[in-house]
């Protein structure tokens, strides 16, 4: 019984990596094939369903386990991405035709089309190539910085658009004296990337360092 | 008597060992490590060396025993593995820091004109709830800090220096949050019925607590000393941790006379942070008063909250 629970958790696993690897190559394809042919401006719609897809569903992640990290720097991250795509993205489209929308893809993108093939190839056939395991520890050191700018950078752009809608806004009087407002939890969370991409940056720095190292020795 | 003193890694950190009486307590050998590498005794952790790969806990050396305690037969050579804690403060120090901020932030929102720097103009009408809602707040940190230097009894004399930072974060900020939202210019009242039940109800709790913690006093002598008891009387006769049990519900009785978002999050988180430390004082009783070998047994209790935990 339990060697059929591990196999239909080995299987879920497989599936779930490979959808969300062919989920965030579909983004990187369509965002380039957008760019060739009709300008950045469009690159957001274009992109828009597998990208909210891909990016919703890492939230399994979470409480699957399907990757082994603590959790103080998984729900940041997803957190982080859940914010710009729902919270900014879809939410303002005021800032989908930026520049800062290409970076931020392109940079996702790459990340995750390795990550999601080198954990997807893990789960089918116990191993991934080494060259794989290579990229999944390395392309942060530039994909990283690239995409936390574009985060940053669209929070930024959006903040004038928050400030003059009232959307996701709760205004006092109310019976349960409570009140939201959405253009400073904005700017709270710019600066909670003060800290926290150190944080990040060094946390995956040491991973790197042990994953890269431990396969040496293997 | 010849004491060798290694870091973690086996790294020597006082050159050449230190030099003994037989008859040494823990305590002077603290001195002497005081003297030789300026750590105060109150940041240093002393620990037997326990075998590479085993996931044994180390044996803590307890400052009033004596070395010989710790060596094996007549051995007349002790390794210590020494950690440095980093700076501490006194409990008191401690919880004095955490509770003036609430103490002092609170009344800033009442009586002082801070709503115009959030953008609200014109006069501010105070509603009764408003001004009992001041006082009960100043009484309860009040209560804290003289409970802080004239009742409890610590059995840890000192926390590391930077839990002051990350509990007076805690503190002053949600002090500040709730008190925002209590005594803002908007603020709504409930009404005159829900008001007395919730400080009625909030004010006998904080009576429930001081009792509490009188009685929790009592279990320990005047040292600190004397290890753990079962807390018997009053409340503690159901509940192992009475203590938390009226310090959440009191805050209950805040905030149905208050009624504001931002309390009950304080509450939840609050109440979240003392049903850990509930389940781990429980089960510490437990293990500790497990009824075998003459030791009385714990009795059935609920742990935080009853009836469901």
């Amino acid at each position: 019984m339990a060697g059929f629970f591990s196999l239909l958790r080995r299987l879920y696993l497989t599936a779930y990596n490979f959808t969300l690897f062919v989920g965030w190559f579909q983004v990187l394809f369509t965002v380039l094939k957008t760019l060739k042919e009709s300008g950045h401006e469009n690159v957001y719609h274009a992109a828009e369903k597998p990208l909210l897809f891909a990016q919703t569903a890492a939230v399994l992640e979470n409480d699957e386990g399907l990757v082994r990290s603590p959790v103080t720097a998984t729900v940041p991250q997803i957190g982080s991405r859940l914010f710009l795509v729902w919270g900014i993205l879809w939410s303002f489209p005021e800032t989908r035709t930026h520049l800062l929308v290409i970076s931020l893809l392109i940079s996702w993108s790459i990340t995750e089309i390795i990550r999601y093939l080198f954990f997807g190839l893990k789960e089918a056939f116990g191993s991934a190539p080494s060259w794989l395991l290579w990229l999944r520890y390395s392309t942060f050191l530039v994909l990283y910085l690239t995409g936390i700018s574009s985060e940053v950078g669209l929070i930024y752009i959006a903040l004038p658009f928050i400030k003059a809608s009232d959307k996701y806004c709760i205004r006092m009087p109310n019976k349960w004296n409570f009140s939201f407002d959405y253009y400073c939890a904005a700017i709270a969370i710019m600066g909670i990337y003060v800290p926290g991409s150190p944080h990040m940056y060094t946390y995956m720095l040491a991973q790197r360092k042990r994953a890269l190292s431990k396969s040496k020795k293997d | 008597m010849k004491v060798a003193v290694v870091s973690r890694s086996g790294r020597e950190v006082v050159k050449g060992g230190i030099q003994l009486d037989d008859s040494a307590t823990v305590a002077d050998l603290q001195e002497a490590i005081h003297k030789r590498t300026k750590k105060h005794p109150s940041r240093q952790r002393l620990t037997l060396p326990v075998q590479p790969g085993s996931k044994e806990r180390p044996v803590v050396l307890n400052y009033k025993k004596s070395l010989k305690d710790f060596t094996s037969g007549n051995s007349e050579t002790l390794t210590v593995v020494f950690k440095d804690l980093g700076p501490q403060v006194s409990y008191r120090t401690l919880f004095f820091f955490e509770y003036l901020g609430p103490l002092l932030l609170y009344p800033v929102f009442y009586y002082f004109p801070v709503y115009q720097y959030f953008g609200y103009k014109g006069e501010r009408v105070i509603h009764p709830v408003q001004t009992y809602a001041l006082y009960y707040w100043c009484f309860h940190y009040a209560k804290r800090i003289l409970e802080t230097f004239f009742v409890h009894r610590f059995s840890h004399a000192t926390s590391p220096l930077s839990n002051v930072f990350r509990n007076c974060a805690y503190y002053w900020t949600f002090g500040s949050y709730i008190a925002y939202y209590v005594n803002h210019p908007h603020y709504t009242p409930v009404g005159d019925l829900q008001m007395k039940i919730g400080f009625g109800f909030g004010i006998l709790c904080q009576i429930s607590n001081f009792y509490c913690h009188i009685i929790l006093k009592n279990l320990r002598r005047p040292d600190g000393e004397g290890g753990y008891q079962i807390p018997k009387g009053f409340l503690f006769n159901i509940v192992t941790c009475a203590n938390y049990t009226t310090e959440i519900y009191q805050w209950l009785g805040f905030n149905i006379a208050t009624q504001t978002i931002a309390g009950y999050i304080f509450l939840v988180v609050a109440t979240f942070i003392m049903t850990n430390w509930a389940f781990a004082k429980h089960r510490r009783l437990k293990k500790l008063f497990d009824g075998k070998d003459g030791r009385p047994r714990y009795p059935r209790r609920w742990i935080i909250l009853p009836p469901f935990l």
